[in-house]
């Protein structure tokens, strides 16, 4: 059995590409005959054109960027963490030194919450505590991709309980023995960002929350508070490590940023026990 | 960390990324929870049985008026098939093989959920062969595909196949596959 599977290992992976186009290929026609129903029926037709829209926003968009980003879009290091579908994300704004489980507690020190998981529970969760206006604060954050992974775990701030506005800042642990551009050694990579309003996403067509675009108050934010709240937390700055620029996310908003890489160094920082991350964890056990 | 060491670093890498990471497999993770979208392509493959059901109903509600269109279509149709006892017999035949069909469907169905690649991989063949009768009959014979029917059958089956080939769903269905070597 492992035999045959060994030999026919990358057919598989191929077939799953062929299926994963086709499926895309198949809905692009799905919408467009759901779009041309909704002119023929008439007024019944706005269901349709609904149904048109869900499909070509939520199904047949990320399918086509996810297969276009992945013959286009690098796939190392540029600073950038990826969307679910492929597309450039938020800037990786901030580096850490030490344990997964010094920075969590640091976090919690400065005032911040960790997110739950996207799961079926915590969705309807967001929907109802946005329907009777009560805040959720570990409401959970979409999932970003740097080093190919999703993040390890996210933090984040909700503001006066308005579900629409929040800071968040996702962690990604680097691969061993990875160093930053320019050579020098990291434990963690993070992207800092406020979520400042619900909107409508340029690139995706997609209900979001789109974000501020100067990245740096949110940085410094993120710096302020963690190194506010416990002394022992050290903070060197790499100036000028991304030359400033202007860009947009993933969801087409703007950023601005003046390229500074803060490092927090929270290595003096005594963790809790049991606060260990359980991804990277994981991860190790089914490495090894 | 004991794991291997990064896949590039720290040699030289390609300025392009090679064709052949495209096909790099899946990561090994056996705890990995169940994706939406598997339960969601589940769901699509029950409601495609439920539509079945319902068709074969249907067919057996119409049976009798169905073999008169035809007989009458048709002149020299055999004289057997104005026989109710024979009509019988074929619609009990017909109704047996669908629904042997739609229960290897629920089975198939059951499997992707409990996370199996091969019935997975067969459901979506299966949805490719029909979504391209239904695509080459609209485009060669510009056939109408009409929103009673076609329509939702073929949404059902490209939804469907759209739940099942997405990434997710295929890591997870391969999620207990190794490696042929550390990278």
């Amino acid at each position: 059995m492992t035999g045959t599977r060994r030999r026919t290992y990358s057919l598989g992976i191929a077939v799953d590409w062929f299926f994963f186009v086709f499926a895309g290929l198949a809905a692009v026609w799905l919408a467009y005959l759901s779009f041309t129903e909704s002119f023929r029926v008439g007024w019944w037709g706005l269901p349709f054109f609904i149904g048109f829209w869900v499909l070509l926003a939520y199904l047949v968009l990320p399918r086509l960027h996810r297969i276009l980003t992945t013959v286009y879009v690098p796939d190392y290091f540029i600073g950038r963490t990826r969307t679910s579908d492929g597309l450039l994300g938020d800037p990786v704004n901030l580096a850490l030194l030490g344990q997964g489980a010094q920075i969590e507690q640091a976090m919690r020190r400065a005032g911040w919450t960790k997110a739950d998981p996207v799961t079926l529970a915590s969705s309807w969760r967001i929907i109802t505590s946005t329907l009777r206006r009560r805040s959720y604060h570990e409401a959970p954050v979409s999932p970003l991709f740097l080093f190919g992974r999703q993040q390890d775990f996210a933090y984040q701030q909700e503001v006066d309980g308005n579900p629409a506005q929040r800071h968040h800042v996702r962690f990604w642990r680097c691969p061993d023995g990875w160093l930053l551009p320019g050579g020098t050694r990291v434990d963690w990579l993070a992207a800092g960002t406020f979520d400042t309003r619900v909107g409508l996403s340029l690139f995706t067509l997609q209900v979001t929350h789109k974000i501020d675009a100067d990245t740096d108050v949110e940085r410094d934010h993120i710096v302020r508070t963690v190194s506010e709240a416990d002394p022992r937390v050290r903070v060197d700055v790499i100036a000028d490590f991304a030359t400033g620029y202007h860009s947009r996310n993933g969801g087409g908003d703007s950023i601005r940023t003046d390229g500074d890489l803060p490092i927090i160094d929270v290595r003096a920082v005594a963790a809790d026990a049991g606060d260990a991350v359980d991804a990277p964890a994981r991860e190790e056990e089914a490495t090894s | 960390m004991s794991s291997a060491p990064p896949p590039h670093a720290p040699g030289k890498r390609p300025a392009y990324e090679p064709g052949a990471l495209l096909l790099s497999p899946v990561r090994y993770d056996p705890d990995m929870p169940r994706p939406s979208t598997t339960v969601a392509g589940v769901l699509l493959v029950f409601l495609r049985v439920l539509a079945g059901i319902f068709v074969l109903l249907e067919l057996a509600r119409e049976w009798d008026s169905l073999f008169g269109d035809l007989v009458r279509a048709d002149t020299t149709a055999d004289a057997a098939l104005n026989d109710p006892g024979v009509r019988g017999i074929l619609l009990a035949a017909v109704l047996g093989i669908g629904g042997i069909l739609l229960l290897i469907d629920a089975v198939l169905g059951i499997l992707i959920y409990r996370g199996h690649n091969w019935p997975r991989v067969l459901v979506m063949l299966f949805s490719v062969i029909s979504i391209s009768t239904v695509f080459t009959a609209w485009w060669v014979r510009g056939e109408e595909i009409a929103l009673d029917g076609t329509f939702l059958s073929l949404s059902l089956d490209i939804l469907l196949l759209l739940a099942l080939s997405s990434r997710s769903a295929a890591a997870y269905a391969r999620r207990n596959e190794r490696r042929p070597e550390n990278d």
